[in-house]
């Protein structure tokens, strides 16, 4: 067997440990990628009654991005079981109280309500920023790449970055660029 | 705001009274930000004010634009509420969309770069263009605001009215050549 072929195959019946920065990543858009991951679907050896999935280790949750008004908008659903225990809470009141919730119901509800789905989601781990235990890290031996690209502040260029930038407009003749 | 004329002033300045050159009218002595600078020199009794050029600080990386159109339409970019440094150059330095006279784009575009810039503050991009008694750090703004947001740029719908005029205008020269005896 080639070099290649015994690492792949490690690799296949090992549980592996995934990082995933999710920093500006819609939690939506992800929980299919994470759902892959965990439950070993990339794997020529998955089949649903197999346990050969995978643990993923989502950092910095808090960072999470929503598109538009989704913050606002988005209400998540609770019932106590009493009469008139309904609560819906907006997405970003339930992020202020607990930052890894929303990542967690994202990748719950994307996958099939069976049986295997809570043992499944075990092997999620998420964190509220990067300070992730060591026992944890040392395990990890690969990094999903990031779905959306991480925008870039004005300030995170320098000065001289943003004089030559090529301009497109000029100032008109008589502009006052400020008023002291 | 206020204006000069492009020949220098003169001024017999010696009865002209103090109270004009106080900054709260928006007359200034000097500014060193200006494209525009206000020079006041005294010879002998004379106090000599005159308005002088400033080469734009622009001049040498601007892209020269040679077509009737707007210089966005005739470069024909797909900008993105994230290209904080083309966004930027339309924004005053406290993070006010500029008009179009000063901007020189055309109706559609200047609507739809109002609408980016907006997205922009809204995301936190550019906030080093704020005024000056604003929380520049976006997290630390109130409620949903101080969470991370992205935006589709197919949602902005600019001048829907204006293109439908357009077309109409094809259909009717359209009609009328067909039948040029109406």
């Amino acid at each position: 067997m080639s070099q290649l072929g015994r690492v792949k195959q490690w690799n296949t019946f090992a549980r592996c440990w995934h990082l995933f920065d999710a920093a500006w990543q819609n939690p939506l858009e992800c929980s299919p990628t994470i759902e892959k991951y965990l439950k070993g679907l990339n794997k020529p050896i998955y089949h649903p009654l197999v346990d050969c999935g995978d643990h993923v280790v989502v950092i910095n949750s808090k960072q999470i991005a929503f598109p538009g008004e989704e913050w606002r908008r988005r209400a998540y659903f609770h019932h106590t079981g009493y009469s008139g225990g309904a609560t819906w809470t907006p997405a970003w009141e339930l992020h202020d109280r607990d930052p890894t919730m929303i990542f967690r119901k994202a990748v719950y509800h994307h996958m099939k309500g069976n049986l295997f789905r809570r043992v499944v989601m075990e092997r999620l781990h998420i964190f509220s920023d990067s300070n992730v235990p060591e026992e944890v890290m040392e395990n990890i031996t690969n990094q999903i790449p990031p779905l959306r690209s991480i925008p870039k502040t004005l300030s995170s260029y320098s000065k001289e970055e943003i004089e030559k930038y090529p301009k497109i407009i000029d100032y008109p003749e008589d502009f006052i660029l400020s008023k002291n | 705001m206020f204006k000069i004329p492009v020949s220098g002033i003169l001024l017999g300045a010696s009865k002209v009274s103090t109270k004009m050159f106080v900054p709260s009218i928006g007359l200034h002595v000097s500014a060193p930000m200006k494209l525009k600078e206000i020079h006041a020199n005294k010879v002998g009794g004379k106090l000599i004010i005159e308005g002088a050029f400033v080469p734009s600080p622009r001049k040498d990386h601007l892209i020269q634009n040679n077509n009737e159109c707007c210089p966005l339409c005739s470069l024909g970019l797909d900008v993105k509420h994230t290209d904080v440094l083309i966004l930027s150059q339309f924004v005053r330095s406290d993070g006010c969309m500029m008009p179009r006279r000063v901007t020189g784009l055309c109706k559609t575009q200047q609507k739809r770069m109002s609408k980016l810039v907006s997205m922009a503050h809204k995301a936190g991009l550019m906030c080093d263009l704020a005024p000056a008694n604003s929380k520049k750090d976006p997290s630390k703004r109130k409620l949903w605001k101080k969470y991370n947001t992205y935006y589709d740029e197919s949602t902005i719908k600019v001048y829907e009215s204006h293109f439908k005029t357009i077309k109409d205008n094809i259909i009717l020269d359209y009609m009328k050549s067909k039948n040029p005896e109406n």
